[in-house]
């Protein structure tokens, strides 16, 4: 049943996605920065335990930037704040909003590589069997969306290829290779619409809307699957009491406000740590089982 | 090859004619422009701002911005400007907030008349509920325009108040009847 080889995919589909469920929620609902660094360094860690070196460099190449632009962009649009470092145009360029606008970037990082370990644990089989009894069309159309980026990036591969066996992409200027990757990119957007249509019209011809109709799933709910589950909203139930006393209360404007640090908020610090940084946890676990085992035999 | 350079040095340029066309000051170049001295003679219009609103509405305003709102509401007391020709509501406003070192924030812009005032010590709109913003008045009534729009004359007496009720505090709270 784990055929990612990620040892947090084990688990049950409910355990996995109350986990990432309760997780994203954390994250998009707070701009404490301890948590939100928390919950980026739990995805990362991750995502490099299970990233093959490759991956992780195209990852470095994408999220690096994409930091850094949104870091960037909001002290030119956000002008709050009562510290100003210099002016521009007339308005303030302000230490509150760059602050602001680093936070932002770590909380669009997490939840984007939460996201990605999301589509990495849970596959197509998983989101089918938890939501396909309750909700047909939900379960196909989540599979399908999950599994949409993967399947354009493969689709990209062979389009351009068969565009330089066509005899484009030769010339050196950047700008007609430019002008080929549009064309690639718009045989590719035409591809998938006809694509979308044409999966849900095959699966209504197998009949997947009928009444009566039954699910097969070989996934069970054992005692580890409970364990995980109790651990998470037991982690998640402790995270969310320091929500709701304030503890994890944060504000940027005017003034960056401190960080809380009594006996309370370290406890849900700690908490939000230990949830966020769960499937690492099982990575790491799974392999020195697998490192001790070997030097057994 | 040929085309590419062509294309960079354009994006270069254009780049340039951006940050050469963006006006770079430090807080200190900023504050210090607009000191000047009314002369006899000159037309001249009065400007205030205050909040006093807000302590009838003290639940509602988060309490990191009780440090920007002055005992007794009043963030400029009634002060003099020269009035340049077409100067309008926006531009002496502007000018008060440099002179006296007042954050303001504003979107839109003076050029098109579009100015709209979101905050002026801090104090945003809906900081102090969903119905609060800034408001302001011109020898005790509320035009309906723009503040970019509202050109001056002379002894024209502005007030800046900051509404937590869609300006019918400030309508009903005396502000206009004083």
């Amino acid at each position: 049943m784990n055929k990612n080889g990620i040892a947090f995919s084990r688990f049950h589909p409910v355990s996995l996605f109350c986990y990432f469920l309760l997780l994203l929620l954390f994250t998009v609902f707070t701009q404490n920065p301890v948590l939100l660094t928390l919950a980026l360094l739990g995805a990362l860690l991750f995502n490099a335990a299970t990233n093959t070196a490759r991956q992780t460099l195209a990852d470095i190449k994408f999220y690096v930037p994409m930091f850094l632009l949104v870091a960037l962009v909001n002290p030119l649009f956000s002008h709050s704040g009562a510290t100003p470092l210099f002016f521009m145009n007339d308005n303030p360029v302000t230490l509150e909003a760059v602050l602001c606008g680093v936070n932002i970037a770590v909380q669009l990082c997490a939840v984007m590589l939460a996201c990605k370990a999301f589509s990495k644990v849970m596959e197509s089989d998983k989101l089918l069997a938890l939501f396909g009894k309750v909700s047909p069309k939900l379960a196909v159309v989540l599979s399908m969306a999950l599994r949409f980026i993967p399947l354009l990036k493969r689709k990209w591969g062979e389009i351009s290829e068969a565009q330089k066996a066509l005899g484009y992409f030769r010339e050196e200027s950047v700008f007609s290779r430019l002008a080929s990757y549009a064309r690639v990119f718009s045989a590719l957007v035409t591809w998938a619409l006809e694509n979308a249509v044409d999966t849900s019209a095959s699966m209504s011809a197998r009949g997947y809307e009928l009444a009566g109709k039954k699910h097969f799933s070989l996934f069970r709910f054992t005692r580890g699957d409970g364990i995980m589950l109790a651990l998470t909203v037991a982690l998640s139930a402790v995270t969310l009491a320091g929500f709701l006393l304030g503890k994890a209360d944060f504000a940027f404007y005017p003034r960056v406000s401190t960080v809380n640090t009594d006996i309370f908020s370290i406890i849900t610090y700690a908490a939000f740590g230990i949830l966020s940084l769960l499937p690492f946890i099982f990575e790491v676990k799974e392999v020195l089982k697998w490192k001790y085992l070997r030097s057994k035999i | 090859m040929k085309k590419d350079v062509i294309i960079f040095l354009l994006i270069i340029m254009l780049c340039a004619v951006f940050v050469l066309t963006t006006d770079f000051k430090t807080v200190d170049e900023y504050y210090l422009e607009n000191a000047e001295n009314i002369k006899e003679g000159d037309a001249t219009v009065f400007i205030s701002i205050r909040c006093d609103t807000v302590f009838d509405n003290a639940e509602k305003l988060a309490p990191a911005l009780w440090e920007f709102v002055p005992e007794d509401g009043v963030i400029l007391a009634e002060t003099e400007y020269v009035l340049r020709d077409g100067d309008t509501v926006f531009d002496i406003l502007t000018r008060a907030a440099k002179t006296r070192r007042i954050q303001m924030e504003y979107s839109g812009s003076a050029e098109s008349r579009t100015v709209y005032i979101e905050g002026i010590s801090h104090l945003y709109e809906f900081s102090c509920g969903e119905l609060s913003g800034w408001s302001y008045l011109v020898n005790g009534e509320i035009p309906q325009l723009g503040a970019s729009s509202y050109t001056l004359s002379d002894g024209d007496v502005i007030e800046w108040v900051y509404t937590c009720d869609l300006s019918r505090d400030i309508l009903q709270g005396g502000v206009a009847n004083e």
